[in-house]
């Protein structure tokens, strides 16, 4: 037998040359989609994923790019579609039980902290350890990351836990034919918002001013919150300091109502108390509305030919502020997460997409649909300065400002209380400083039961 | 002394009865009873989710003492005790009369049932829609019709009392045609010469009818009336898609504060605690209404 060194030494070699063959393959495929993607390689194949989503305005922008993700990388997405607050449901029975059913759950602004409370997510990095927040996508009040140990939404001293999917907010819809013809200008307060709305207010073709002042799980509360926190009112003192003495009471928030229920009185439908979101874009929709504080989401309508009576015909702003406020929009955004209770490669999967959908071709794709982008780079690009994204100017310059409507689980419970006095108040079964006093008295029983500091001011007169 | 042979044949069926049946019975009672003693735990319970998993604190009674101060559970209460009342009435009257002048025909019955039971087919969700649409001020067909007549149309859902009396007016278009089919299976199952003799008699249609056709009625009206009012105590699915409760607390019902308080708020202690008493008050109603008609049956 003639002895090969050579060969020997080859064969001796291969397992280990195929085990490195092998180990650099699997990290390339389960690590490096970002390297992937910057490079502009294709994306890695994951498990196919399903995502629990709502059917929001926004949502066929969204689906539009979830197609754009499936051909671009040949994953498999599935879109559980629900009802806004079935799918809140659906989302809370699949991270309680042994096993989820889905994979990223949409969460809206309004549920979020049940679930960070809760324990329910699991923290990005603890998937990939080089998962980071692109520092293009906008923070939107911290929410996507937690600290677990202050229990509060924090970039600094918490985890990334969630990427953001659409970044929701109110801005003033106006119709600028009307204003030009009449010569308004628009408003920077409510006040003005007030005296343009009368101006404009031509029942029953035009409505000065359709609001939200239905009751719902949340329309009222959402809608009013952008009058409180720009009169500087908020529902408790110092949530982010832990403060929860109840605040919803003070001579600021009294303004506020006064405000918002002033302008469905003069200038609104003859039953403001009955609109919800739905109802107010119907009659932006319908031409009916002069003006109107809906979430941007509902924007692609408008100019839409087959949907809308008033394609070019309408404009956004920033909402208007109070004496000494700000314009403050209440974030009504959303965030993907990954619960903890899915197998590993389904959340490798899920993160995948997340880490695609946070990238600046996904979010030109997503903002061409009229969809907020949630990258600010992608607020430049030079499509963004067409006339059909004249919506953007204001999204951009509303976003800092924006505020989350609470942060604690408790959250819907208050809604709920705020949602029936508000609603009381617009209809006109309580005066403003009645519907506020009870509010509190309700708001500050909850946060005692649940344990908070709490305290209440004494009631208006 | 032993039992004579026929009576212990008897006995010993019967014990053979009640021992085949008692394996279907366990079932049936744990079907029927775990979920309420389910309930009842929770009702005595706070539940809270943290790390993960649900973290389970005794309270007793506290969630029962705190209902009567909730403003929904208040309004939800009387609410539904007025709906139940209002519709269930309309429903028995429109229903029995439609069974009658159906039962009294020959030309075109089939056709006649037929429509008259169309409503029922309908999904509660098609219902919703079909209703919401309908009662649009812009645009729904009922204020386009009054448009037609030179009259000015309505809000029907956003003003409180009309609101609340819009909702009974679509749940009286959903039920009256199980009313109607109940008491018209019910007529067609009464013997005819009965009928024939009471002409005969030279008895006039109303005093037929009072004397004759509702007294012979009466179980399958009570067996009916008792089964929508247990119904329409649990309506939801009419409220949730047409006004969710509102304007103000105007057309809250128990159900829906129910579905408020436990999945909307997560409150599955204090939820549970208001379904008990729901569970309990109409137990009640149903009770005192069968002793009060058997009374009354017994009477006639």
């Amino acid at each position: 037998m003639i002895f090969n060194r050579g060969a020997f030494v080859h064969s001796l070699l291969r397992p280990f040359i195929a085990l490195a063959a092998l180990v650099v393959t699997t990290a390339m495929a389960t690590w490096g989609g970002a390297a992937f993607a910057q490079a502009g390689a294709p994306w890695p194949k994951v498990s196919p994923i399903t995502i629990v989503i709502n059917q929001s305005p926004w949502f066929g922008g969204f689906s539009k790019v979830v197609e754009a993700y499936e051909k671009e990388t040949g994953n498999k997405v599935t879109l559980d579609v629900n009802p806004f607050a079935g799918s809140g449901e659906k989302q809370r029975n699949s991270v309680r039980a042994k096993e989820g059913q889905f994979d990223i759950l949409v969460m809206n602004s309004a549920w979020l902290a049940e679930f960070y409370h809760g324990g329910f997510l699991t923290p990005l990095n603890t998937i990939d350890a080089s998962f980071r927040l692109d520092p293009q996508v906008m923070s939107y009040d911290d929410t996507g990351y937690w600290d677990a140990t202050k229990k509060s939404n924090n970039a600094k001293t918490g985890v990334v836990y969630g990427v953001p999917i659409n970044g929701n907010i109110q801005v003033l819809y106006y119709r600028s034919d009307l204003y030009e013809k009449a010569g308004l200008k628009v408003p920077q307060t409510w006040d003005e918002l007030a005296a343009n709305a009368k101006a404009l207010n031509s029942p029953p073709n035009v409505y000065g001013m359709v609001q939200r002042g239905a009751r719902s799980a949340s329309d009222i509360s959402y809608d009013w919150m952008p009058y409180l926190h720009s009169y500087n009112g908020a529902i408790f003192r110092d949530e982010k300091a832990g403060d929860f003495t109840v605040t919803i009471n003070s001579p600021e928030a009294r303004q506020a109502l006064d405000m918002y229920v002033n302008l469905a009185k003069n200038s609104g439908p003859p039953n403001p108390g009955s609109y919800g979101q739905a109802q107010v874009i119907q009659a932006l929709l319908t031409g009916k509305a002069a003006h109107a504080t809906p979430v941007i989401a509902a924007w692609p309508q408008l100019d839409d030919a087959t949907k809308s009576a008033v394609v070019g015909k309408v404009n956004v702003a920033v909402l208007p502020h109070g004496p000494g406020g700000r314009t403050t929009p209440t974030l009504g955004h959303f965030i993907g997460g990954i619960p903890n209770n899915i197998p590993k490669d389904r959340q490798v999967a899920a993160l995948a997409f997340l880490r695609w959908f946070q990238s600046y071709d996904a979010q030109v794709k997503y903002a061409q649909t009229g969809q907020p982008p949630i990258r600010i780079d992608v607020y430049d690009a030079p499509f963004m300065k067409s006339p059909d994204y004249r919506w953007s100017r204001a999204i951009l310059a509303s976003l800092p400002n924006a505020k989350m409507m609470y942060t604690v689980p408790e959250g819907p419970q208050i809604a709920s209380v705020l949602e029936l006095r508000l609603n009381q108040a617009v209809l006109g079964e309580k005066t403003t400083a009645d519907a506020l006093n009870t509010a509190a008295d309700e708001i500050h029983d909850i946060m005692q039961k649940a344990g908070y500091k709490t305290a209440r001011l004494p009631a208006l007169k | 002394m032993r039992a004579p042979p026929a009576r212990a044949d008897a006995i010993q069926v019967d014990r053979w009865r009640f021992y085949t049946l008692a394996p279907a019975l366990a079932v049936y009672l744990l079907l029927a009873l775990l979920p309420i003693v389910n309930l009842v735990v929770m009702s005595a319970h706070d539940i809270r989710w943290q790390q993960g998993a649900a973290q389970w604190t005794l309270v007793g009674l506290k969630h029962y003492t705190e209902l009567p101060r909730d403003p929904l559970v208040r309004a939800g209460l009387a609410n539904t005790t007025l709906f139940a009342l209002l519709a269930v009435t309309a429903e028995m009257l429109i229903g029995f009369a439609l069974a009658l002048f159906v039962s009294r025909i020959v030309v075109g019955r089939v056709l006649y049932r037929t429509i008259f039971l169309l409503p029922i087919l309908i999904p509660g969700i098609v219902i919703g829609a079909i209703w919401k649409l309908m009662y649009n001020p812009d645009f729904g067909i009922i204020n386009q019709l009054f448009g037609l007549v030179g009259l000015a149309g309505f809000d029907w859902l956003g003003s409180g009392r009309l609101a609340f009396m819009s909702v009974i007016v679509v749940d009286i278009w959903h039920w009256t045609p199980f009313v109607f089919l109940l008491l018209l299976a019910g007529l067609e199952s009464l013997p005819e010469d009965i009928h024939e003799a009471a002409m005969l008699d030279g008895a006039s249609a109303w005093q037929e009818l009072r004397r004759v056709t509702i007294p012979m009625m009466l179980p399958v009206i009570v067996v009916t009336l008792a089964f929508r009012l247990i119904v329409s105590f649990k309506v939801f699915d009419e409220v949730y898609l047409l006004t969710g409760g509102g304007p103000g607390t105007a057309t809250e019902v128990l159900s829906f504060t129910i579905y408020r308080r436990f999945f909307t708020e997560d409150r599955m202690g204090y939820g549970s605690a208001i379904s008990v008493v729901a569970l309990f008050v109409l137990t009640l109603v149903i009770v005192l209404f069968m002793g009060m008609t058997r009374r009354r049956m017994h009477t006639n």
